[in-house]
């Protein structure tokens, strides 16, 4: 029991730390901390479930189709409203993405009413057995491949020039601004990747939990205390912290039973924030002094 | 514009103003008195709740405006002080001891999570609250006992009429909205909270010059709950039945910020105009587009950020000023 606890809690952490990697990105890059994220992870679940169920689209087929139309919905925002924002405040921010989150909401639950759906893929029920510990594919896939779009994101910031300009806009914006890079064209790109990483989560999590409207709500504490725990715009700090919050959540269920999940992620976090603000990983990007 | 045309245009300005908003603070107290005779049962119903909305912004503006800490998730206070209030009133306590009570735990539970928290800074701190706010659910379902859990609290049943009733628990928000005011105008003249000031505008100058900012951040954090605190209380009372997810639900605490940002951080009388704009403009976009209220009021709070973060009377303010300006020159 306690291994099958083990496995689903670290499976169901890969997906957790791609779908934050994105608002951990944006909130170290530029400041601002993303309250929309979530609603990013929602339209991709949307969109997965529309093209299964339209057209018949597989689920892992969608999810570059929800990687586009997510970036395209997060450079816009970041371009018409976010951009304009950060240049006053910084905690503005939070109160705008708010105002984003409730207008994609309502206009999923207009679209779709707030039915609850699902995808089901003809291998979702199937599973792998290992020593005795029963794996769902599903899972299995959902976890791997986030671990693949972690790495990938990783390894496009360390390698590509793209990617060197947004690390170089995180650590020093004025630097980066006189080695001539255009810091409002870097957090366009930054928030359309962190939105379309978010897309691919809501795909993959379209398999594993009922699609609804709510559905990105209950990603946020995850996301927060994922962020923080491998701190802030740390992608492989994202991506260890998202294994560790899914095995702490899985454990506490284990031992505790399942509703003191929430009381254990929550004291992790406010102990995290107490005792080592920049988190296992953090170093001092841009946000840390925001 | 430099701060020193800034000022002077203020002052220019400012001796004709000054009685003018005297003025429409008397008229606002008095219909505000009278309202309850004149309105129906639903206009008093939003009427209340602009008015405990008032309160809870103020006290948002006590931490956030004043002292510069923007606790995201203050609506934890909201709840804490309904469920002291309600478990005090379901075990046999008067309405009065318990909105006491609510006042006293919800100021002491600010100081002692103050001292830690309070050294976080910025968006730590803001997010720390959230997390605050959100861990105040599962701890009260988890406390269970005389909080009810997650079946929620049932107050005991007023033997008032209910006109009287909701009558008096107007009076109860309209006392707590003129008071929170008047500890915002008075804690201004304060020397806490030129210290708060000092705190927003430069911690670490403020700390230079021998204030205890940590002492000064509590201090501030704590009358922000107990004002907060006090809301939650009549409000308990005023629904009578309590839950976690609806005492401490986290949308107080941000509908609070975003009035408060509407209405423009620091003032005095900013926070009651960002209540009762968005309270009163939301209620009308409710009434009028059920189906699409939500992206309405998102849309709105959208376009109040852009187009005046410093809040409307700032906002007006440039925009008389900028016409007063093209008159002067032509």
């Amino acid at each position: 029991m306690l291994a099958q606890a083990t496995v689903n809690g670290l499976l169901l952490g890969g997906l957790y730390g791609l779908a934050t990697v994105g608002f951990s990105m944006v909130w170290g890059v530029m400041g601002v901390i993303n309250l929309a994220h979530t609603s990013f992870i929602m339209l991709g679940a949307y969109i997965t479930y529309v093209l299964f169920e339209r057209f018949g689209v597989d689920p892992l087929a969608s999810m570059p189709l929800a990687m586009a139309a997510m970036f395209v919905l997060g450079y816009g925002i970041q371009r018409l409203i976010l951009n304009r924002i950060i240049r006053t405040s910084l905690l503005l921010s939070l109160v705008v993405t708010f105002g984003i989150e409730l207008v994609l909401t309502d206009a999923t639950v207009m679209t779709f009413t707030s039915d609850v759906r699902s995808v089901n893929a003809s291998y979702a029920s199937a599973s792998v057995s290992v020593f005795g510990v029963l794996i769902p594919v599903v899972r299995l896939l959902a976890a791997g491949l986030s671990l693949a779009l972690g790495i990938g994101f990783f390894v496009f910031l360390r390698y590509a020039s793209l990617g060197q300009a947004i690390l170089a806009t995180a650590l020093d914006r004025e630097m980066s601004n006189l080695m001539g890079i255009n810091p409002q064209t870097v957090f366009a790109l930054t928030a359309g990747a962190g939105a379309a990483l978010a897309g691919a989560a809501g795909s993959l999590a379209s398999m594993l939990f009922p699609v609804s409207p709510t559905m990105g709500v209950s990603f946020l504490a995850a996301v927060f205390v994922i962020t923080v725990l491998g701190g802030i715009g740390s992608v492989e700090g994202c991506i260890v912290a998202g294994f560790l919050y899914g095995l702490v959540q899985a454990w506490a269920a284990h031992f505790l039973g399942t509703s003191y999940q929430e009381i254990v992620a929550f004291a992790m976090f406010l102990g995290v924030l107490v005792v080592r603000p920049q988190g296992l990983f953090g170093r001092a990007f841009f946000g840390e002094h925001a | 514009m430099s701060e020193a045309a800034v000022i002077a245009g203020d002052r220019a300005r400012m001796p004709s103003a000054r009685p003018l908003v005297w003025v429409a603070v008397a008229v606002g107290l008095v219909v505000l008195a009278a309202a309850p005779a004149a309105v129906n049962a639903y206009w008093l119903r939003i009427l209340t709740t602009v008015l405990m909305y008032v309160i809870v912004t103020q006290g948002l503006n006590v931490i956030v405006g004043i002292a510069g800490y923007h606790a995201f998730g203050n609506g934890v206070f909201f709840g804490i002080g309904a469920y002291a209030c309600g478990a005090a009133m379901a075990s046999g306590l008067s309405f009065p001891v318990g909105v006491a009570l609510a006042v006293v735990t919800s100021a002491a539970c600010a100081f002692v999570l103050g001292w830690p928290i309070l050294r976080l800074k910025g968006h730590y701190f803001a997010i720390a609250t959230v997390a605050l706010n959100l861990a105040a659910v599962q701890i009260v379902i988890q406390i269970g006992g005389i909080t009810g859990g997650a079946q929620g609290l049932a107050l005991p049943l007023s033997d008032w009429e209910p006109r009287p009733l909701y009558i008096a628990l107007y009076y109860a928000m309209l006392a707590g909205a003129v008071v929170s005011t008047a500890v915002v105008a008075i804690l201004l003249r304060l020397p806490l909270g030129f210290a708060l000031r000092a705190i927003r505008d430069s911690e670490r100058a403020a700390a230079v010059m021998g204030i205890n900012t940590t002492k000064a951040k509590v201090y501030a954090w704590a009358i922000s709950a107990a004002l907060t605190g006090f809301a939650g209380a009549v409000w308990a009372y005023w629904i009578t039945f309590i839950e976690p997810s609806s005492a401490f639900d986290p949308a107080v605490g941000v509908k609070a910020y975003i009035m408060l940002i509407i209405g423009g951080m620091g003032s005095i009388l900013g926070p009651v105009i960002g209540a009762f704009v968005l309270e009163i403009v939301s209620t009308l976009v409710w009434s009028g587009f059920l189906h699409a209220h939500q992206l309405i009021l998102g849309l709105l709070i959208i376009v109040v950020c852009l187009v005046a973060p410093q809040g409307i009377i700032d906002a007006f303010t440039r925009l008389f000023r900028s016409i007063g300006k093209r008159d002067g020159a032509a």
